[in-house]
């Protein structure tokens, strides 16, 4: 059971990956996906005495998806694996969904973002679940059994499906920028007038505060922002035309980002909900190849084996003996016999 | 805004990771049951399934939206958008299919044509492991009385085989039962099936037809239970000592951390202070100690079991190969002698009848010489 997590995983990391590019959370492009993928097979084949455990398994992989720290459209992807496969599962009665208590306020963040935004399929497969009564509400996601012996690889968050930071675009925010002005000022003048009555007024231990605090530090938040942008690749065009279908929602969502980032010229931040509509889809089939090219460039780190032999460098026969396993009967054939051998065997 | 790290203290019921998959931090059960009821509507926990189209009607009244967008936003999230397959082809679900592109189905048919050509022998322990569970599963719930009160809390706990063992000792569990929040710990001790309870002290080489007139049990009842500090004993009858007695104040001379103690019968789950996932002890015949751990808390469920009468269920049990006789084979072993003349080694088991046979002549009289025990083996739970 446990090699079949690892593959569950990828199963799982592969299908969201595929919605992760279409750049859209509605719910029938995850079912064009799943339909490709034919992802409800994943239960054919199991034994009937562990169906069950089959299906807790699968049910938990998703469930981590659909929490923090992963963005917005991969929680979406999250929720729409955990109803698909919740309703496919051959478990009868079915087996359930473990909600742990410490992630339900994430839950009814994700709820309410989503409200926001106005993606009403999240919504409502969210509220159908909670009422087919597909959770269960328990302490943690998980059977803990205190298995500390088990060697635990620390499963590796993919990191394409991690929420972009943005805590510093949300902590200097324009409201509190004003009021560090306006306090700063105040210091100012404060300070001004008392040094003005004391006798030494150049003691240079009176400078305690830096200077232009204000702007440095919207400058340093442009920046990060700025940079932050340029490292995902994506079209500039966030303010041209948009997708019919999708014209209510996305025009409500700009228009409220905009109005925040027109106010105090900071650092243009749209909603979570919205972040992940990057291109602007004009349903050509250009710009979603462009997407892909430039896609997610994940540093691959080869293997500890291929490096190893890289760094050796052997060559020729040697490399190709080192590579296979040794063959002791070989040690007691005649040098031609043992030639023969191994050509045939590479052949 | 940046938000204040919440730290919640022992107190607040929110269980959190100590160390991650592995076990929590200590939490009141009886506060974490408050925490979820206090966030949930009653429809959430409730054992009754509501009416669709009640569901649909309040949704599309709290959202704003229309009948046709309703019905299309319906369509649009329906299940049959997932089917894999054309409606009229009937598929087994019991074979992995041809050509498969998942890697789980790469993984699971290379597993099954490795089994088919090995010719493994089917494992008992995993074919029966989910036969007790099936027995209670989606039973229809009960109506009156019987019923548990919705917003109950479920315990699923652990109970491993004593340390003395040499197999298994902290890995498989020997059984698994659920407990529900109201139960005391009495009624935990009372389902605990450990042999060494059935266990009859005394040689019987002489008489071994007098039935012997106690078992372990019944003689040695005291027993305790040791959660987070706090030693809970079994004081229901007089016979019953305070066995954590000597314990406690062992841990008072040696500088250890203050122990308490309390009364089994009178603490029931919803008192107590847990961590879920971290082992604990209950000791029994004053040596025979187990390790306990409670695996999962939560909120009842429709599928779950909802007759009170069936409650503490057992929902797994480890099946142990039993003993059989040395003589015949087929019959498991009932005594256990040792010094014996008749027998190919020492100690040695036999079945019921094997042993009259070999040892007693046809009036009953004893040959040779010989010590004799009753033996109950391991597997007598299966």
């Amino acid at each position: 059971m446990d090699a079949s997590h690892k593959h569950v995983k990828a199963d799982c990391e592969a299908l969201l990956a595929r919605f992760q590019q279409t750049q859209s959370v509605r719910f029938e492009v995850f079912a064009n996906i799943w339909r490709e993928m034919k992802f409800s097979q994943i239960f054919r084949g199991v034994v009937k005495h562990e169906k069950r455990a089959f299906c807790h398994l699968v049910l938990n992989t998703a469930y981590c998806y659909f929490l923090p720290p992963f963005s917005f459209q991969i929680r979406v992807g999250g929720l729409y694996l955990l109803y698909s496969l919740y309703y496919t599962q051959t478990a009868s009665p079915s087996e359930q969904i473990h909600l742990a208590l410490k992630d339900w306020e994430e839950v009814k963040k994700f709820e309410n973002n989503a409200i926001d935004a106005q993606h009403m399929d999240a919504v409502y497969i969210l509220r159908h679940l909670m009422f087919c009564k597909a959770f269960r509400f328990t302490a943690m996601p998980t059977l803990l059994c205190f298995q500390t012996n088990k060697v635990k690889e620390r499963s590796v968050l993919r990191e394409e499906f991690i929420e972009r930071a943005s805590r510093p675009q949300e902590l200097i925010s324009s409201g509190l920028l004003e009021e560090m002005s306006n306090v700063s000022d105040l210091y100012e003048n404060m300070k001004a007038s008392v040094l003005s009555q004391m006798t030494t007024p150049g003691d240079s231990s009176f400078n305690l505060i830096r200077k232009d605090l204000v702007s440095q530090l919207s400058g340093t938040v442009q920046e990060f922002y700025n940079w932050q942008r340029e490292k995902e690749t994506f079209d500039e065009n966030e303010n041209s035309q948009e997708d019919t279908s999708q014209k209510v929602c996305s025009n409500r969502a700009e228009l409220l980002a905009s109005i925040k980032s027109k106010a105090f010229g900071e650092a243009p931040e749209t909603l979570k909900s919205r972040r992940h509509r990057r291109v602007e889809m004009n349903s050509t089939t250009e710009a979603s190849a462009a997407l892909l090219n430039q896609g997610y460039t994940r540093i691959l780190k080869q293997s500890l084996r291929k490096r190893t032999r890289d760094a050796l460098l052997l060559s020729g026969d040697v490399q190709m003996e080192s590579a296979s396993h040794t063959r002791i009967s070989l040690l007691a054939t005649l040098d031609s016999a043992s030639k023969k051998i191994l050509k045939e065997e590479r052949s | 805004m940046a938000e204040s790290k919440q730290t919640p203290d022992a107190n607040t019921g929110i269980p959190e990771y100590e160390y991650i998959d592995v076990n929590t931090k200590p939490f009141h059960v009886g506060s974490f049951r408050d925490e979820w009821l206090a966030r949930l509507r009653p429809e959430d926990f409730s054992f009754q399934q509501e009416d669709e189209e009640t569901f649909e009607a309040n949704f599309a009244a709290e959202m704003g939206l229309g009948a046709d967008t309703m019905a299309e936003l319906k369509s649009a999230c329906s299940i049959d958008s997932l089917r894999c397959h054309p409606e009229d082809e009937q598929l087994s679900m019991d074979d992995v299919p041809s050509n498969p592109r998942l890697k789980t189905l790469i993984q699971r048919k290379r597993k099954q044509e490795r089994a088919s050509s090995h010719n493994i022998h089917k494992n008992r322990h995993d074919f029966y492991a989910d036969e007790l569970e099936r027995l209670t599963i989606g039973r229809p719930p009960e109506m009156g009385a019987d019923r548990i009160p919705k917003g109950e809390v479920l315990l699923t706990i652990n109970i491993y085989h004593p340390a003395v063992y040499e197999k298994f000792n902290f890995t498989r569990p020997c059984m698994t039962l659920l407990m529900t929040g109201s139960h005391t710990l009495t009624e935990l001790r009372d389902a605990i099936c450990c042999i060494s309870d059935l266990q009859v002290c005394g040689e019987f080489s002489k008489t071994p037809d007098v039935a012997p007139d106690f078992i372990s049990k019944d003689h040695f009842k005291s027993a305790f239970f040791f959660f987070e500090g706090v030693f809970y004993n079994d004081m229901r009858f007089p016979e019953c000592q305070d066995i954590s007695i000597t314990t406690v104040e062992w841990a008072k001379a040696h500088n250890f951390p203050q122990y308490s103690q309390a009364k089994m019968e009178d603490t029931r789950f919803v008192d107590l202070k847990v961590k879920v996932g971290f082992p604990y002890l209950y000791c029994h015949q004053g040596e025979c100690e187990h390790i306990i751990i409670i695996t999962d808390v939560r909120l009842f469920h429709k599928t779950d079991c909802l007759d009170k009468n069936l409650y503490p269920l057992l929902t797994h049990k480890h099946r142990s190969l039993t003993q059989k006789c040395a003589v015949c084979h087929v019959f498991i072993a009932r005594w256990y002698t040792t010094n014996d003349q008749f027998a190919p080694s020492d100690p040695c088991l036999f079945c019921d009848q094997c042993f009259r046979i070999l040892h007693y002549d046809t009036e009953g009289n004893k040959l040779g010489q010989f010590f004799a025990f009753p033996y109950t083996d391991r597997g007598a739970f299966n």
